[in-house]
């Protein structure tokens, strides 16, 4: 138990500073969010009978004092509350909850196939020969970082639904319709999965225990899969937080290439609408999904790694960053 | 000096000062006017006349694409350069201060780490308004957090120099030893980290841009470029391919002349 309280207490010390950092942004920055909403919707002919704004601020929330709005927003939070949308009139909780599943899916193929090109790649460069043929194998994965998600997305839909028709350009119906998604999402988090293998594999081969696993004469498959991968898949569930980031942010882009409804649509419409509800929304469900996320990695690691346990009190584990430092892409 | 030799950094080299001219001087490199047709030949694939094709409406896209670097690049730039400084500073302060206060603000970076940084320049995006003005800022706001971190940790590393130590017995104020000889001595890994930044601030610019949230048509800006191409891409998949494809050799180039500027440290 003394394991898991820290790790709750942190998970919602992220949710809070979130939405706090959200609140303050939003504060912070010159404009009024309701009359830019109706400027969007109605253009210049926009109301600004006063009467009629204080009521709207009053259904959207965004009436009284600003700690008064800070405070019950945040209290609304636990309660599955998140306002409504200005643009649409709907609840955000309902608008999140019907599009989620449909950006569940594509994130959750994407984080695989990531995994596994990842993984194929550290053990290609890992067992290639001669010293150019590895160079070059191991240039290969960073690259699906600096591709811009639409490029790949319009290339693959070019490609795959206008030329081949293997799958649909767009919409969200069955399986056939998440794979080219899944594949643009797939390629940034692969390179972020491939930093992290490669660095813990190489690390591994030169190892003391591979070498003895080696001098055993022990098959090259057996060592590979029982002594390096094992030392490589560890370190990688601990950069699923920094995967979900990236994928919250692509997301946005590949909703859109590819016309499909879910989160990132929904993110992109409401900052077309200037519908700051359904915005901040979107953080704080991406942000509880992180934090829920990083707590369980955390816990799971422990289990998975006797030696965090005991070790926690003497030492703050390092916590793994990409030099990228975060989804800006 | 024997690292510009190499292939890849001396081609990256090459392609960025194409692009600086791009930016600078862009009818140099434009044949034509990026906002006038060029006759009735409407969708034409690319040709020697029109190497990108021409869109919609007639207009050649190497020169929209060439005309359109000078605002994605310098929104991109400001980005950096607004989270290299705004973090810079943060880190200063939070490494020099120490204690109580070097512990809040690292919380409240740790923060703006774990939020995605794509979300932070959509709230600002949402609150400020579009073009390419508030993109930068959003997009600088996502690179503050790593900025401030590394330069903490910077200043933590050069604070106990001897330098520093013989500043202090001299009897120098504070604020002057932080600005004359902190700071310099503390910032060459900032600007190593600024270039791979520059990289991703490209990215993350043309991305908001190609999601409607740059300047309106018809400017011409790299994203909305491709997204522009987009309703043609059954039959025009140049129109989104090619300055799509410019936008990944650009984002290329800076990586590797990024990647020798780290290695020389």
């Amino acid at each position: 138990m003394r394991f898991v309280a820290p790790k709750v207490l942190q998970a919602l010390f992220v949710v809070w500073a979130t939405y706090t950092v959200t609140f303050l942004l939003i504060h912070a920055l010159p404009g009024d969010p309701v009359l830019a909403a109706l400027a969007v919707r109605a253009g210049d002919a926009a109301t600004t009978d006063p009467e009629v704004l204080d009521a709207l601020r009053a259904q959207y929330g965004l009436d009284g004092s600003v700690l008064h709005q800070y405070v019950t927003h945040f209290l609304a939070l636990f309660r599955g509350d998140l306002g409504v949308s200005m643009a649409t009139g709907y609840e955000v909780s309902d608008m999140v909850a019907r599009a989620l599943p449909k950006t569940a899916a594509v994130a959750a193929l994407a984080l695989a196939l990531g995994f596994a090109g990842a993984l194929s790649f550290t053990i290609a460069a890992y067992l290639a020969r001669p010293h150019w043929l590895r160079s070059t194998i191991s240039q290969i994965p960073p690259l699906g970082i600096a591709i811009p998600a639409f490029l790949t997305g319009v290339v693959l839909i070019s490609v795959f639904s206008f030329q081949l028709g293997w799958f649909p350009a767009s919409g969200a119906n069955g399986f056939s319709s998440i794979v080219l998604p899944a594949i643009t999402l797939s390629l940034p988090t692969g390179a972020v999965f491939y930093q992290v293998f490669s660095a813990a594999v190489f690390e591994a081969g030169d190892a003391g225990f591979v070498r003895t696993a080696q001098a055993k004469g022990l098959s090259q498959p057996v060592v590979i899969g029982r002594h390096i991968l094992r030392n490589a898949v560890l370190p990688a569930i601990t950069i699923i937080g920094i995967q979900i980031g990236y994928l919250a942010g692509g997301t946005a882009v590949v909703e859109t290439v590819f016309s499909r409804d879910g989160i990132g649509r929904i993110t992109v419409d409401a900052v077309l609408a200037r519908d700051i509800n359904v915005v901040t929304g979107v953080v704080m469900v991406v942000a509880v999904i992180y934090a829920v996320t990083t707590m369980i990695v955390d816990l799971l690691y422990g289990v998975l790694d006797p030696r965090i346990r005991t070790r926690v009190a003497a030492k703050p584990r390092a916590r793994a960053t990409t030099p990228a430092g975060g989804a800006d892409a | 000096m024997r690292r510009l030799l190499n292939p890849v950094a001396l081609l990256s080299v090459l392609v960025l000062a194409v692009t600086l001219v791009a930016v600078i001087w862009p009818a140099l490199l434009a044949p034509y006017d990026p906002f006038d047709s060029v006759g009735t030949a409407r969708l034409e694939p690319p040709s020697w006349d029109h190497l990108f094709g021409t869109d919609a409406l007639a207009r050649d896209v190497f020169s929209r694409v060439v005309h359109g670097a000078r605002l994605s690049l310098l929104a991109a730039v400001l980005a950096t350069t607004a989270g290299a400084v705004l973090g810079a500073l943060i880190g200063l302060v939070s490494g020099a201060a120490g204690g109580r206060v070097d512990f809040a603000v690292m919380r409240v970076v740790d923060v703006m780490l774990a939020i995605p940084g794509i979300l932070l320049a959509l709230i600002v995006v949402a609150s400020l308004g579009f073009g390419a003005v508030s993109i930068a800022i959003g997009v600088g706001l996502g690179a503050t957090g790593s900025f401030a971190r590394v330069m903490r940790a910077q200043v933590m590393r050069v604070r106990n120099e001897e330098y520093i130590e013989a500043a202090r017995t001299m009897g120098l104020r504070r604020p002057t030893i932080l600005l004359r000889h902190v700071l310099p001595n503390a910032s060459k890994p900032i600007v190593a980290m600024a270039s791979t930044e520059l990289a991703l601030a490209i990215l993350a610019v043309s991305a908001l841009s190609f999601l409607g949230f740059g300047a309106q048509p018809p400017t011409p800006e790299w994203g909305s470029l491709v997204s522009d191409g987009r309703q043609f891409i059954a039959t025009a998949p140049w129109l989104s391919i090619m300055p799509g494809s410019v936008i990944l050799v650009v984002v290329l180039a800076v990586n590797g002349v990024a990647r020798n500027l780290g290695g020389n440290r």
